[in-house]
């Protein structure tokens, strides 16, 4: 049995500890906005918060993550208004829209870190993947963001 | 083919459904062919249905895999209709007649490609809109007593001027349902467009921001498993032995079910096996336990060396052609495989049951997927169904149904719902690759330094073939030619004018399957061609802007184009030293008359040390008549992206039969860091739309190529660029 707490709410799993968070969000909690690219920690599509860290969820373990706060998709707002959400709606960026969770959350994290990110370090800070190329408009929508998230603080 | 559905006939019947609402079919074939009486809200088999709280469904053809189809199409129809934009959601069609596209595939079947959701559908979509909107006219001057002349529609309401009346859409369905469809409903003009011709926002785009679409790989059934899958590594082996009781031993494994291999035209996909459990990870777990070996295969041996050497030899079978002039330019050029790189990976959830069948699938192409049930099951078409799901990327390859086969045939053995997930490892090694081709090029020019003679050769395998089989029978590939200056009178000449034209073209089977990659036959030709007309530009000493204009004098659409991209990003001004400027314009869809035109300029860097960097590029696309003007632009960045990677990085290679690539660390892909700025002019037209989805691809590979040369004098003439030495 593992418990891991998910978007604020424990869940207790009959899961091996050795299981990636992946696939114990996506076939065994039912949080399938976190997707599943390459399972070598290459794409990013699988990102979720550890704490306010980024983690891709296919290279880390339940055993690993016991007791952690974990935060997917589903749980960055009850609303989809948080502002790198918005942002990503304000520029339209999402074509497939496959990677899109894990680029938002990677966006999120960056902005912990760097609230007010050059072109530089979007580049160094933002290594998700995206075959429909979309990544003028995510750098867009991270600059704005980072403009909402001033305006909200 | 022509766009040609403007002036046809439509029937239109109208049914109620249970618990109130109007259904709107419209049949372009027969009138009977539209029949569906105990329809349901998930059998709509239909274009529209309106609910009794005024919620508008649009039941529409195109899949949805990132290309913005569901927008653009509910935007057509939403126009004609007078809907209200905020009360529409749509869905993806069922399996049926109605939907099949011709443009899209020669055999008029249901499928999504070739760049033709608008172009094929436009007609059509606001033919259901305006006799949907006209029935609900008609339904509200009945209750009034009035004519319909004085009442209008907006925003999902039919309102009567003169009195004030108003009835919402929804109020009306149950009376429009019971009248007869008007035959020619009046299509509204240009100049009353409310959404035709704006930027609308993408209808996906909120549930692709909070973790809620639905895309093939998140399908989940009641007492479903998943399969994890391993096929032959070697195109067409077998399997030779595996440990079943070690499999079963995992955890979670239910179930280990041999999977045979797809034939194609000129090879076959290889078997494979497949281990279920309850889930993903017990599965992937399982077949790693299962152990499985292989033996033989088609492609056994083979390697990227041998490759080429095949593709030379068949150049060297066709030979080199007598080219008597002052100055000839002869040139070989080769290209690899590539692969598709979805994100989301090859993925189908099936339910076999003993008199019926279900699947759910991320898929371009119905048909084949309904092919594959009838096949695997015996059942007929009314014991199957088909739910599309939204793709995480397609680009051309979902649209096989070596996935869905195997999805069927696991379901089949243990008789419940399933979901095949492929690894990305599978993913990688099991495409449909863009062809590899290899091209020779012998040019003589005249005085004037245009050509007098153009001798193209082409070797690579037949990619029309394997889309449609028995055309394997023929050594012709229009696929081969298409997209370059060729002397094929089957389809229209090229837009450049040139005389002497020699064209051979040989298939040279692999044993490698091949599949459309994002723009064919334009992503091989047009790096071919484009590249070849810079060469002569240079060897006539000419500017290869000048000289291309030169060359089409009878294509004025297209050279208002390419001017246009000049001018915007600068062409013959001063650059920094080591940087570049290149040129490329194609048209699309190069067999049909009426094309998009789209040309691009890429500025890049080589450093000292060879380095290269992109840094901008210019983008002009005539389209017709755009529907929605950000969609076009989005399409046009991700075709410049995917382009840029293909040529800077991309390439699937053969090693002792099997791919060498296996995920995206050695099947490279951009990145944010690779991307440059991107500027995408749109040309404004009133004629016809002609499709955005595909042709932006192809010219940004030789508009590198080009300006790599502008920066240093490098011809590069094999992709990828890679770490060729570029100083």
């Amino acid at each position: 049995m593992t418990t891991l707490k998910i978007n604020g709410k424990q869940h207790t799993l009959n899961l091996e500890p050795e299981t990636p968070l992946l696939w114990a969000l996506r076939d065994t909690v039912g949080l399938t906005g976190t997707k599943y690219g390459c399972g070598i920690q290459q794409c990013g599509a699988c990102t979720v918060l550890i704490g306010k860290r980024p983690v891709r969820s296919c290279g880390i373990t339940v055993g690993e993550v016991a007791g952690k706060e974990i935060t997917t998709i589903e749980g960055l707002s009850e609303d989809s208004k948080h502002p790198v959400q918005l942002a990503w709606v304000a520029e339209q960026v999402p074509q497939c829209g496959y990677c899109q969770s894990g680029q938002i959350m990677a966006a999120v994290s960056l902005l912990e870190r760097k609230p007010n990110p050059t072109d530089q370090e979007i580049d160094r800070g933002m290594l998700n993947l995206c075959r429909c190329g979309t990544y003028s408009r995510v750098r867009k929508a991270i600059h704005r963001a980072s403009d909402l998230l001033k305006e909200v603080s | 083919m022509k766009y040609t559905n403007m002036n046809r006939r439509t029937f239109l019947k109208v049914t109620t459904v249970a618990g109130g609402g109007l259904l709107v079919g419209c049949s372009f074939s027969s009138p009977k062919l539209m029949s569906t009486p105990q329809a349901s809200e998930e059998e709509l088999g239909l274009w529209v249905r309106i609910s009794t709280d005024n919620k508008i469904t649009l039941i529409v053809p195109a899949s949805e895999m990132g290309q913005q189809a569901h927008t653009g199409q509910a935007m057509i129809v939403a126009e004609e209709m007078e809907a209200d934009w905020n009360s529409i959601q749509v869905v993806h069609a069922p399996y049926h007649s109605e939907f099949k596209n011709s443009l899209a595939d020669p055999r008029n079947i249901q499928i999504t490609g070739g760049s033709s959701s608008i172009s094929f559908w436009w007609g059509k979509l606001r033919q259901v809109g305006a006799g949907t909107r006209e029935m609900l006219i008609e339904a509200a001057a009945k209750k009034w007593g009035v004519p319909v002349s004085e009442c209008h529609a907006r925003e999902s309401q039919v309102l009567h001027s003169e009195s004030g009346l108003s009835l919402t859409y929804g109020q009306l369905a149950r009376a429009a349902a019971k009248l007869s469809p008007p035959d020619n409903p009046t299509l509204k003009s240009p100049d009353q467009y409310r959404f035709l011709g704006k930027s609308m926002p993408k209808l996906h785009t909120p549930a692709r921001v909070n973790g809620t679409a639905q895309y093939g790989i998140d399908v989940r059934r009641p007492g479903m498993l998943f399969a994890a899958v391993q096929q032959s590594p070697v195109f067409g082996g077998q399997v030779k032995s595996y440990d079943e009781a070690a499999a079963k031993a995992v955890k979670g494994v239910e179930a280990v079910v041999p999977i045979p291999g797809r034939r194609f035209s000129f090879g076959s996909t290889g078997d494979g096996m497949a281990v279920v459990a309850d889930t993903t990870w017990h599965a992937q777990k399982g077949l790693e336990a299962l152990d499985v070996k292989f033996v033989g295969g088609d492609t056994l041996g083979l390697n990227r060396s041998k490759v080429s050497k095949k593709l030379s030899a068949a150049l060297d079978d066709i030979g080199k052609v007598d080219v008597q002039s002052e100055k000839v330019l002869e040139v070989e050029y080769e290209m690899p495989f590539l692969h598709h790189a979805a994100m989301e990976p090859m993925n189908c959830t099936a339910l076999v049951s003993d008199n019926s069948c279900e699947i759910w699938v991320p898929t371009q192409n119905q048909y084949a997927c309904m092919e594959a049930a009838k096949e695997v099951t015996g059942f007929s078409e009314e014991q199957i169904r088909i739910h599309t799901m939204m793709m995480g990327g397609s680009f051309g390859r979902k649209q096989t149904r070596d996935y869905v086969e195997q999805a069927l045939i696991i379901s089949k053995f243990i008789q419940k719902p399933v979901q095949v997930i492929w690894s990305r490892e599978e993913d990688t090694q099991h495409g449909t690759y863009r062809p590899t081709s290899m091209s020779r090029y012998q040019v003589g020019l005249g005085r004037d330094g245009l050509p007098v003679q153009w001798e193209s050769q082409i070797a690579q395998p037949n990619l029309l073939a394997q889309l449609i089989s028995p055309l394997g029978w023929f050594d012709f590939d229009p696929m081969a030619v298409a997209g370059g200056v060729h002397d094929y009178g089957l389809f229209p000449d090229h837009f450049y004018k040139v005389n002497g034209v020699g064209t051979d073209h040989t298939n040279v089977e692999l044993g490698v399957p091949v599949g459309p990659w994002r723009a064919p036959p334009n992503s091989i030709n047009v790096f071919y061609t484009e590249s070849v007309v810079d060469e002569l530009a240079e060897l006539a000493g000419q500017d290869p802007l000048d000289y291309r204009i030169k060359l089409m004098s009878e294509s004025p659409r297209h050279r208002a184009v390419l001017e246009q991209v000049a001018k915007q990003g600068g062409w013959g001004s001063t650059l920094p030293e080591g940087h570049g400027r290149g040129l490329a314009i194609n048209d699309w869809f190069p067999l049909e008359e009426a094309v998009t035109v789209v040309a691009q300029m890429v500025e890049v860097s080589v450093s000292k040390r060879g380095k290269l960097k992109v840094h901008r590029v210019d983008c002009v696309i005539d389209c017709g008549f755009v529907v929605n003007p950000d969609s076009v632009k989005a399409q046009i960045e991700g075709s410049i992206i995917m382009g840029m990677s293909a040529a800077l990085f991309e390439q699937i290679t053969l090693e002792d039969g099997r791919v060498a690539q296996s995920n995206f660390d050695d099947y490279r892909i951009a990145r944010m860091r690779d991307t440059p700025e991107i500027n995408v002019s749109i040309v404004k037209s009133d004629s016809a739309p002609t499709g955005s989805g595909e042709p932006g691809t192809s010219p940004i590979v030789p508009a590198i190529t080009n300006a790599i040369f502008a920066a240093t004098g490098k011809r590069i003439r094999r992709l990828p660029i890679g770490r060729q030495k570029l100083v």
